[in-house]
């Protein structure tokens, strides 16, 4: 319902910070989450709703893994 | 609830999907003169002339915006008519060059477009060999409306309805990546990729004589071509999803915007159907062009269009719908 | 890379198979979010799982749930010339008077846009422009961002969890387990859950996020647990985004929302508050909206798309599914949106 999509953040200037999608670059408001460059964000909707852990922890099935005994 | 929509053309009887097809198959019926011309549903008519069959084909030009990552109109009006005479199998002999101009527009972007006209002209070899300018007044036309025809001469034709059962869909390179250039200022991103736009006489001379059907995936992007190229031949084409070559920006785009990847156009591309005998050595000479000129697919009997996913379960591929939009959800 | 991934997809499955013997019975869940029903069609996971585990699809796609007489207004908003902006997913769905997009081909300035950012780029050349803010917890604080800058807006802003609330109330469809929304989650946080009393996975997009996601809350079922965990802990904080909950209530304030399939659902709408009130398109255009009258009989009746989003009719099941409706020719907004459970299933059903 809500698509959103990951990116890097490569610069910030004020509210609007540019995002790398995996090579598509493109503007998004940061207004709503504390970031800074080089920090992974989710954006839906032109904002940035949160900053994403680090890249490592995003392998669900490593998550479980982990989780598992 | 009545719609009265319906008597007027919208921007999707243009936009290269399902409604588009319906339409000009719907123009075409008013058309009742055809004598001695053959293949007048493919991308180019054809005469036959004895040994040689003359080519004849026509495209107007409406891609906004004017100047792109990797191109602009004059540049694409040039390849867009070089490539569907080339695509036949027939080696062009000469374009002809028509503008319809704003009142208004900067002289410098028309000296602009018409330089890349002349360097697509000289790459491809091709002359432009007579044209027409008009001039409309200011709010009556959107900037400039390009439109090319061009003659070539082929000895074997290359129809889009030739498809074989049992013969494997090839692409000549990497697709979408026209699209992906274009909307960047639409959608206000930047990327390091450019409009794919070239003329394929090149790749079409070293290995046309082996293709059965050939389609450059322009407006409508792969799903649309294919179609057509399925349609026509009346055969079964199934794509295999993990072979598709789409670079990971292109995937990237269509992820983001929520914009179908099979919608998105390529305009220095083709697809093809080739017998399996022959795609060794015609992916050898392709790859010299685009090492990501790969099998995608391959021809059955039955009808339609399918994606194998990458789980090993078959969905079908539907024409694109609509203009192209974004979407939040 | 890719075998080692395999490798541990069929270590899952093999575990949710495990699990699925160890229940025996038929376990229902339920995935509440259009982009959850889109994975599962992708990655084809109804397929992977075992014949006892039933996915079915709950009202998680916004454009499908806005009630049409919402669309309707703010298509004959559209019609009575007001510039009207939105998200281009709604723009097909077809209202008494047409959809968006047909008010747009007879003339009407509709615009589509990607963010709430473009809206007020145009509202500069466009004074009189209405947003039509569509979406749930994760699209509010956009909108919301935007009227301080000095939008106007239509709200129909739901709140997605009241629907899972009725959705359990109404016991129309048993629900075992909820696979919940990560981006609503990621602005609610995992706290407002817990008085749901059914196993819950907050789960992300991927395919393996989607098995996990499954495989947490078989295993909770076999255990006899009930409880809410966060799968999708890369996005997902405990406490979710406050500072994107503080703006939303700062515009916005909570009334009864009004869902197409529920009808009224107590405190799950978001209404703008009396400080943003000249914002407030209902409040703005009243003596346009005013010359509307919905009555019962206006709404397509054959669409059983109040029905498949509230889980108790498969797109399958309706009379016009593929046949007079399709995502060419929409009837109801399950097949015009993308994430819609009649268009996915339309789109992605296995032909082999």
């Amino acid at each position: 319902m809500c698509l959103a999509y990951p990116g890097k953040i490569i610069s910030i200037k004020g509210d609007r910070a540019a995002v790398d999608y995996g090579g598509i670059i493109k503007e998004a408001n940061v207004s709503l989450t504390k970031v800074k460059v080089g920090d992974f964000v989710i954006v839906h909707a032109g904002f940035a709703i949160q900053k994403l852990t680090d890249e490592e922890a995003w392998d669900a099935i490593k998550f479980y893994e982990q989780n598992e005994g | 609830m009545k719609n009265p929509t319906d008597l007027t053309i919208d921007l999707e009887d243009g936009g290269g999907g399902y409604k588009s097809w319906l339409l000009i198959r719907q123009l075409r019926k008013f058309l009742s003169v055809k004598t001695g011309w053959q293949h007048l549903e493919d991308d180019a008519a054809v005469y036959p002339l004895g040994k040689d069959n003359l080519v004849f084909t026509t495209d107007a030009f409406i891609v906004d915006p004017l100047f792109f990552p990797g191109g602009d109109i004059g540049k694409i009006a040039v390849c867009g008519t070089i490539n569907d005479l080339a695509v036949m199998g027939a080696k062009p002999l000469g374009l002809s060059l028509s503008m319809v101009i704003e009142e208004g527009f900067p002289r410098g972007d028309l000296f602009k477009i018409m330089k890349s006209i002349d360097q697509m002209s000289r790459v491809a070899r091709v002359p432009i060999v007579t044209g027409d300018t008009k001039v409309m007044d200011k709010g009556k036309l959107d900037k400039i409306i390009i439109t090319t025809a061009g003659i070539g001469l082929a000895e074997k034709i290359i129809s889009n309805a030739g498809a074989q059962v049992g013969d494997l869909i090839i692409t000549s390179g990497d697709l979408g990546e026209h699209t992906v250039a274009l909307l960047s200022k639409r959608f206000a991103y930047k990327t390091r990729i450019k409009s794919d736009s070239r003329p394929l006489c090149q790749e079409l001379e070293a290995v046309g004589k082996y293709l059965h059907a050939c389609k450059d995936p322009t407006r409508g992007g792969l799903a649309a071509n294919i179609a057509e190229i399925a349609d026509k031949s009346k055969v079964k084409i199934i794509l295999e999803e993990k072979h598709l070559p789409y670079k990971k920006e292109t995937n990237a785009l269509s992820e983001l915007l929520g914009i179908d990847i099979f919608s998105f156009a390529s305009e220095g591309r083709f697809i093809a159907a080739v017998a399996p005998r022959h795609v060794k050595p015609v992916i050898g000479k392709l790859k010299k062009f685009n090492r990501r000129a790969n099998i995608i697919g391959r021809v059955e009997k039955g009808r339609g269009v399918f994606l194998r996913t990458e789980l090993g379960g078959l969905r079908p591929i539907e024409m694109p719908r609509g203009k192209l939009i974004p979407r939040i959800c | 890379m890719n075998k080692m991934r395999d490798k541990r997809k069929e270590k899952i499955l093999k575990e949710i198979n495990l699990l699925a013997v160890k229940l025996g019975r038929e376990v229902k869940l339920m995935e509440v979010c259009g982009s959850h029903t889109q994975a599962i069609w992708r990655y084809g996971i109804r397929g992977l799982l075992p014949a006892n585990v039933k996915l079915t699809t709950g009202p998680g796609c916004p454009v499908c749930v806005t009630a049409q007489e919402d669309i309707d207004l703010i298509v004959f908003l559209a019609r009575a010339g007001i510039p009207v902006a939105s998200y281009g997913d709604v723009l097909r769905v077809p209202g008494y008077y047409g959809s968006l997009e047909e008010a747009k081909k007879e003339g009407a300035k509709v615009f589509t846009i990607y963010s709430v950012e473009d809206a007020l780029t145009l509202k500069k050349t466009l004074p009189d422009l209405v947003f039509f803010g569509l979406g749930f917890d994760t699209t509010a604080p956009m909108t919301a961002y935007a009227i301080k800058k000095g939008l106007t807006v239509f709200s129909t802003h739901k709140l997605f969890l009241p629907a899972m609330t009725a959705l359990l109330e109404m016991g129309e469809v048993k629900i075992d387990g909820f696979i919940n929304p990560g981006h609503v989650s990621t602005i609610i946080g995992i706290a407002p859950y817990k008085k749901l009393k059914v196993p819950q996975v907050i789960t992300g997009f991927t395919e393996e996020d989607v098995l996990v996601g499954i495989y947490l809350l078989l295993k909770q079922l076999a255990e006899g647990r009930s409880e809410v965990e966060n799968e999708y802990l890369r996005s997902v904080k405990p406490d979710g985004n406050p500072a994107a909950r503080k703006l939303i209530f700062e515009v916005f304030k909570i009334t009864d929302g009004l869902w197409r399939g529920f009808g009224k659902i107590p405190a799950s709408g978001l209404a703008i508050n009396s400080k943003y009130k000249n914002q407030d398109a209902r409040y703005k255009y009243k003596n346009i909206l005013k010359k509307f009258v919905f009555k019962e009989h206006q709404q397509m009746k054959a669409c059983r798309c109040s029905e498949i989003i509230r889980g108790l009719s498969r797109p399958t099941a309706c009379p016009l599914f593929g046949r007079a409706c399709n995502p060419d020719k929409p009837f109801g907004p399950c097949m015009v949106s993308v994430e819609g459970a009649c268009n996915l299933e339309y789109r992605f059903q296995d032909k082999s």
